[in-house]
């Protein structure tokens, strides 16, 4: 699609310390148990016993930090009863919180799990991509604080000439359904989304 | 499951058994009114149309608690273009006001014949769209174990299984006040009760029989769909194991055995009282099948993805 702004994730070097999460929290001042940006710790693999002793065989695991994707074909928009998601010309999928009527059925459409459902406003909420920032100029909350550099924005097709086109590694589902709108550096031990051998180690509380 | 979850199978199972029971009091009016003539066609089907208000009234209300904010509910029916939650109030709403209008009409005899016969069908014929939307709804290619044939065909399985059930306790209930108003009234209303009653065990069986063999093939192709479907399918039969049983066993009660009872008890009369009491049974014990059914439903869905 042209024109369609997208995230950039460097999976290869993530260290999974959750500085773009929290900033992303703290920016829009996110309720207990609402997040807009997480970061998956995704492993497995097996241990080998050498003379009785545990050794490390094929054990892996890497972090995959992940939100909204602003996909080129959002099914929650699609799905949405009253019309309440929208998205722009830029390609931002934005949900209007006057028009939101709190039925939760983006929840069960989207398969990143982006639209969650505010307690306190009683509406569906998600990543905006920082739009107020973008119209500015600026890069969203969760890249700039970024440590590792790993996380960043741009054109979808840009992107895509540059890194690649992968978007689809576990624990993300495939991007046959929404075509997400992000472009993924994998990590060198990444598994295919829907053929992963390993689980997420998160706890559940955390994502 | 929380309330939401309640809010939504309240919603679904008396939108289905509204449906079902419009279609049932038009199949039973249409073959009274062969037999006896429109008067007594009525008799057996006024009072039980009436008691469809409160319940379509009542699944409404119940629709509006699974809202966050329900004073936007007017809003969910401005994407009827791709929505099928749109398309199900849309529908939703249609029905409503057709069955209201209807079953007023009806119970004033105001208005000719043919009117009221139209607006019958309209809300019947619609009644199947609206069942047709509200399975949709939850066909997303992100929730493998409700993206399946199954879905449409055991919403409608319920539809026509409770629809069946509920009228038949609407005429049983019926005949008793009947009988209660005046005795001797009752022969005609007799004959047409007991006959509804064997086609309703007919067809409480025959529904009862394509659920039970619908299930395993759905538990399969679900299992061996994808690892959602198959984290849906250990739910369903690990964690919610007991519901399965239980769903599976009062559908068998009470379709399967209550409903050969009944068809017994209605080929002859003197078996009345027997009739009414088997009805009862039947329908509270199939109704809580099917919530059963949906609780499960609500419960063990599997979405892909994080």
């Amino acid at each position: 699609m042209a024109n369609q702004k997208a995230f950039y994730f460097d999976a290869s070097s993530c260290i999974g310390c959750k500085a773009c999460q929290n900033a992303c929290k703290d920016k829009y001042d996110l309720p207990l148990g609402v997040r807009w940006r997480r970061v998956f710790e995704y492993g497995g693999g097996n241990w080998l016993f050498i003379d009785g002793v545990e050794s490390p065989n094929n054990v892996f695991k890497y972090f995959v930090s992940t939100a909204c994707q602003h996909c080129a074909n959002p099914v929650c928009r699609d799905v949405c009863p009253a019309a309440a998601i929208t998205k722009r010309a830029d390609g931002i999928v934005l949900i209007d919180p006057e028009k939101c009527i709190g039925c939760r059925y983006c929840q069960w459409a989207c398969p990143y799990g982006a639209p969650q459902f505010n307690e306190e406003t009683k509406v569906m909420t998600k990543c905006t991509f920082c739009a107020d920032l973008q119209d500015q100029g600026l890069k969203p909350a969760c890249v700039d604080a970024c440590v590792m550099r790993c996380l960043d924005i741009g054109d979808y097709d840009e992107l895509r000439n540059r890194y690649g086109s992968v978007a689809d590694i576990e624990p993300l589902p495939t991007g046959n359904i929404t075509h997400p709108s992000l472009v993924i550096t994998p990590h060198k031990h990444a598994e295919p989304s829907g053929q992963g051998t390993g689980s997420i180690l998160s706890l559940p509380e955390e994502v | 499951m929380n309330a939401r979850d309640w809010a939504l199978i309240t919603f679904t199972i008396l939108v289905q058994m509204s449906v079902g029971s419009i279609w049932v009091l038009g199949v039973a009016h249409f073959f009274a009114a062969r037999k006896y003539g429109n008067e007594e066609a009525d008799r057996l089907s006024d009072r039980a149309l009436l008691a469809l208000v409160p319940v379509i009234v009542l699944a409404f209300i119940a629709s509006l608690l699974h809202l966050g904010n329900p004073f936007n509910a007017y809003r969910a029916v401005t994407n009827l273009g791709s929505s099928w939650l749109s398309r199900e109030i849309f529908f939703g709403v249609i029905f409503a006001v057709l069955a209201f209008v209807f079953a007023f009409l009806q119970w004033r005899k105001f208005g000719p014949f043919v009117l009221r016969n139209v607006i019958a069908w309209l809300a019947a014929l619609d009644g199947l769209v609206l069942v047709f939307s509200m399975s949709h709804i939850y066909m997303l290619p992100a929730e493998p174990a409700w993206n399946t044939w199954a879905t449409p065909v055991s919403f409608f399985a319920t539809t026509f299984l409770l629809g069946a059930l509920a009228m038949g306790v609407a005429f049983v209930a019926n005949y008793a006040y009947l009988q209660r108003k005046q005795a001797d009234c009752a022969e005609a209303q007799c004959t047409l009760m007991r006959e509804a009653m064997r086609w309703i065990a007919v067809a409480a069986v025959l529904l009862v029989g394509m659920e039970l063999v619908v299930l395993p093939m759905y538990l399969v192709t679900v299992a061996g769909g994808s690892a959602a479907g198959l984290a849906s399918v250990k739910l369903m039969a690990g964690t919610y194991g007991w519901v399965l049983a239980l769903r599976v066993l009062l559908a068998f009660i009470g379709a399967g055995v209550f409903a050969m009872f009944l068809y017994r008890n209605a080929m002859s009369e003197g078996h009345e009282k027997m009739l009414g009491s088997l009805t009862y049974a039947a329908f509270i014990v199939v109704l809580v099948a099917e919530v059963l059914g949906r609780v499960l439903f609500y419960a063990s869905h599997v979405r892909i993805g994080i």
